[in-house]
């Protein structure tokens, strides 16, 4: 503008209208930085707290080893073999536990939901089942899935299962429940018979939400597989769960640590990932 | 006490996604006191951003805005806005909707039962004190938003197409509502519609304002043609009827589908 | 229209028993006819056994502490992660300052699940109360935090504008609209809390305790008693059920002004 002035933005967050004005602030300036900068310096901000908080009191390393220790942990872990292997040895059991929980849970979970949702009568039966089970937390599962598949990677797939299972079976139904019925009444008008309205009309409608329930049911199964790794794990040396078990039994607390991080990272890189997919199914809304 | 509006040079932009955009610019005009001013014009050229300066939500980085010769700073209940959507508290029954404002503006509990009991009477919802905002129908709804801004006696009214949710029957019903409401108090109203009739129904004087940025096109004054018994002391439907509503209607629709097919 | 309404609840609830009973009934037969072993799947006698030996007394602990050590842990976990998580959340949306210096730390926590922290909560807190509080507030804590936080964030930026221009200051915004607006958002939050905070005291008895539903899951899948397993796992998801109910009910009870609060 002419006189030089700067333009205010217009804030729709609740406690910054009252600040909309001519006059930029110090919040403001650090509200224009980028994201990732500000990110960044505060994470580096939290790790020198931890680092100070461990090396001004002198805490022992068993109970809390500082930042460097546990990054360094991480590192070693690399090569250096824990129970069964190295960390790749570890990732990759749990990453194989969870896709074949996740995956039964898709297989049975996806065609169930679908089907309840255009079969009412399957429904009718389906739903009081579910609802028995419902309350039963994953987890609770583990020494049935033991008893039944004995203490290794099968019972903690199944607790897996468990967990991804209802939130898959929900949406799935769901996302043919609520299809816009007047999208099927207009097919029909338009000709359509029931199975070009199921394959043409209730299916790709149904398919955003059915890919909603594959992330919470990925999220959930993630969750479950490290309860289960370490309530159902002692058949195994292997997992990212068991990994943490190892540290806290050995009195390792940098390893506990450290495989927390990494259980994080993983989890958040997979999140990141099946969102990219969710993103391409839903590129037609909104 | 003044209630004139002063608008004097008034520029606004907005940093937008696709970068600023300017959507008022170098807006002058004078609106007199207790005069009942509405703004027609195409989507987007200001006219809500106009009504948002004028109740102080937010502050023109050029240009000033006087009430009664004092420049608008801060929003507050001497400055009451009613919005499309009501804005109702959806929390709080009509009684205590209505509360809300006397009650943070430090008016004793005695004269507050006092004066929703009067308000509530003057928008004909005797007995819906208890309702929640749900429960009402859309005029209703929108009768109880104006109930909350007019209890606090404000000296002007700023109305951002408060009808234009409802269906047509009850639109025409608050129309003629809305006129015996203002007339008990007469703050100086800016009302701002996409309806040209409810312009030329309800206006004293109306606006025609331009495409984005926003700038007076052409003000045509209807008290001026109607002289003293305004179109609006008669029904809606009886008005809409005649010529010189009619032809007046016309032009200023001839005046907006300019702004708009320029456009295109 | 009625008619077929009801014949098809009438529908509902025959499928639904003839289901459920069959269900039953399969896992009478299939244990009684010995097709497979008690261990696999108790059948119901034995599980009615299971039941009477926890109720008067497994392993000569009686009943109620296993009630009183699972709740009481629930119970304390869950309110520190409201008293602590709510006004966070709150805190960090109205506050940008607060946002930046403790969001990162939050997206940083999150993708760790809760029951990774269990074998460090032993570690640090050891085996007995002060450790399982500490796990199922980490595991509360999260939705409290994030419910609450969207609560105040998606408050609908007309009813502020509306409460600015009837006089409201900030304080009054965040606590008079801002938070109630908010409330069904952070009652959301506070139940899926509920439910990860039961799953996470049980996951926590799983691993390691002396008393409580989780203690006798484990144990009976030590002793290889799958009826005490299994008594076990029903005692979990029917106080799973209640803690439900009667959070649905408070739910109901807090915001009446809401329609219809969905049953997920």
């Amino acid at each position: 503008m002419a006189d030089g002035t700067a333009e205010p933005s217009v804030s729709r967050l609740p406690a910054e209208a009252d600040r909309v004005s001519t006059t930029r602030t110090l919040g403001d300036r650090i509200e224009a930085l980028p994201n990732a900068l500000r990110v960044g310096v505060m994470l580096f901000f939290w790790l020198a707290v931890w680092y100070g908080v461990v090396e001004l009191f002198g805490v022992s390393k068993d109970f809390l080893p500082n930042p460097i220790d546990v990054i360094s942990r991480i590192v070693r872990l690399a090569w250096e073999p824990v129970g069964a292997g190295p960390l790749l040895t570890h990732a990759w059991a749990s990453i194989v536990r969870l896709l074949w929980g996740f995956g039964a849970a898709i297989v049975i979970g996806v065609p169930l939901g679908l089907a309840m949702a255009y079969f009412r009568p399957l429904q009718w039966i389906v739903a009081p089942l579910f609802e028995l089970f419902r309350y039963i937390p994953p987890i609770a599962w583990a020494p049935f899935a033991m008893f039944w598949f004995g203490a290794g990677s099968s019972a903690q797939a199944y607790v897996i299962f468990t967990s991804s299972f209802a939130p898959i079976l929900i949406n799935s139904f769901r996302g043919v429940q609520l299809v816009d019925s007047r999208l099927i009444d207009a097919a029909r008008t338009l000709g359509a018979k029931s199975w070009t309205i199921l394959f043409e009309v209730a299916l790709p409608a149904a398919l955003p939400h059915v890919v909603t329930g594959l992330r919470i049911g990925l999220a959930t199964g993630w969750m479950a597989l490290i309860a289960a790794e370490i309530v159902a794990g002692t058949g195994s040396r292997d997992g990212l769960g068991y990994l943490i078990l190892q540290g806290q039994q050995q009195l390792h607390a940098d390893l506990t640590i450290g495989a927390m991080v990494l259980i994080g990272i993983l989890g958040s890189l997979i999140d990141l990932a099946i969102r990219a997919v969710e993103g391409r199914f839903a590129y037609w809304r909104s | 006490m003044p209630n004139n509006l002063s608008y004097e040079n008034v520029t606004m932009r907005f940093e937008g996604r696709s970068g600023a955009v300017q959507a008022l610019d170098r807006f002058d005009f004078q609106v007199k006191s207790s005069e009942f001013l509405v703004i027609v014009g195409p989507s987007g050229c200001g006219k809500s951003t106009l009504l948002h300066l004028t109740a102080g939500l937010y502050k023109p980085p050029t240009g000033r805005i006087l009430l009664g010769g004092e420049e608008v700073r801060e929003p507050g209940p001497d400055k009451a806005i009613v919005f499309q959507n009501f804005s109702l508290f959806p929390w709080k029954t009509v009684h205590d909707n209505i509360d809300f404002g006397l009650r943070i503006n430090g008016v004793p509990a005695a004269d507050r039962e006092d004066q929703i009991k009067r308000v509530i009477r003057l928008i004909g919802l005797d007995g819906f004190e208890n309702h929640y905002p749900r429960q009402l129908s859309g005029g209703m709804q929108q009768r109880v938003a104006i109930a909350r801004s007019f209890v606090l006696k404000p000296r002007t009214l700023l109305m951002d197409e408060p009808f234009a949710a409802l269906d047509a029957q009850n639109r025409q019903i608050m129309q003629e509502e809305l006129v015996r409401i203002w007339q008990t108090q007469r703050p100086t109203v800016m009302f701002i519609t996409h309806s040209v009739e409810e312009a030329v129904f309800l206006a004293d004087r109306v606006i025609v304002m331009t495409r984005r940025p926003g700038r007076v096109k052409e003000v045509i004054d209807i008290a001026n043609i109607t002289g003293d018994h305004h179109w609006r002391a008669d029904p809606f439907d009886e008005v809409i009827r005649r010529a010189d509503f009619q032809d007046v209607r016309s032009r200023i629709w001839g005046l907006v589908k300019s702004e708009i097919s320029v456009r295109n | 229209m009625n008619g077929s309404a009801r014949s098809n609840a009438l529908a509902r609830a025959l499928f639904g028993a003839l289901s459920v009973g069959s269900l039953l009934f399969t896992w009478w037969l299939v244990t009684s006819l010995e097709l497979v072993k008690p261990l696999i799947l108790p059948p119901p006698s034995d599980v009615w056994v299971g039941f009477l030996d926890i109720w008067h007394g497994y392993l000569n602990v009686p009943f109620w502490n296993h009630f009183l050590a699972s709740i009481s842990v629930m119970l304390g976990g869950y309110a520190m992660a409201i008293a602590i998580g709510v006004p966070l959340g709150i805190f960090m949306a109205w506050n940008r300052a607060v946002d930046w210096v403790v969001g990162p730390l939050l997206q940083i926590l999150r993708p760790i699940p809760p029951p990774a922290w269990i074998p460090l909560a032993i570690l640090w807190f050891g085996i007995g109360y002060a450790g399982k509080i500490f796990i199922v507030f980490i595991a509360a804590a999260v939705p409290c935090i994030l419910n609450s936080y969207l609560a105040i964030k998606q408050t609908p930026p007309e009813l502020l504008s509306s409460a600015r221009s009837l006089g409201a200051k900030p304080h009054t915004l965040l606590f008079e609209v801002a938070i109630p607006s908010g409330l069904p958002t952070i009652m959301t939050g506070l139940r899926i809390a509920l439910g990860i905070a039961w799953a996470s005291i049980v996951a926590a008895e799983l691993v390691v305790s002396l008393a409580g539903f989780g203690f006798l899951i484990m144990n009976g899948y030590r002793n290889l008693e799958s009826n005490i397993v299994f008594v076990g796992m029903a005692a979990v998801a029917l106080l799973g059920l209640l803690m439900n109910l009667v959070f649905h009910r408070i739910e109901r009870a807090m915001l009446p002004w809401r329609e219809d609060q969905d049953n997920g």
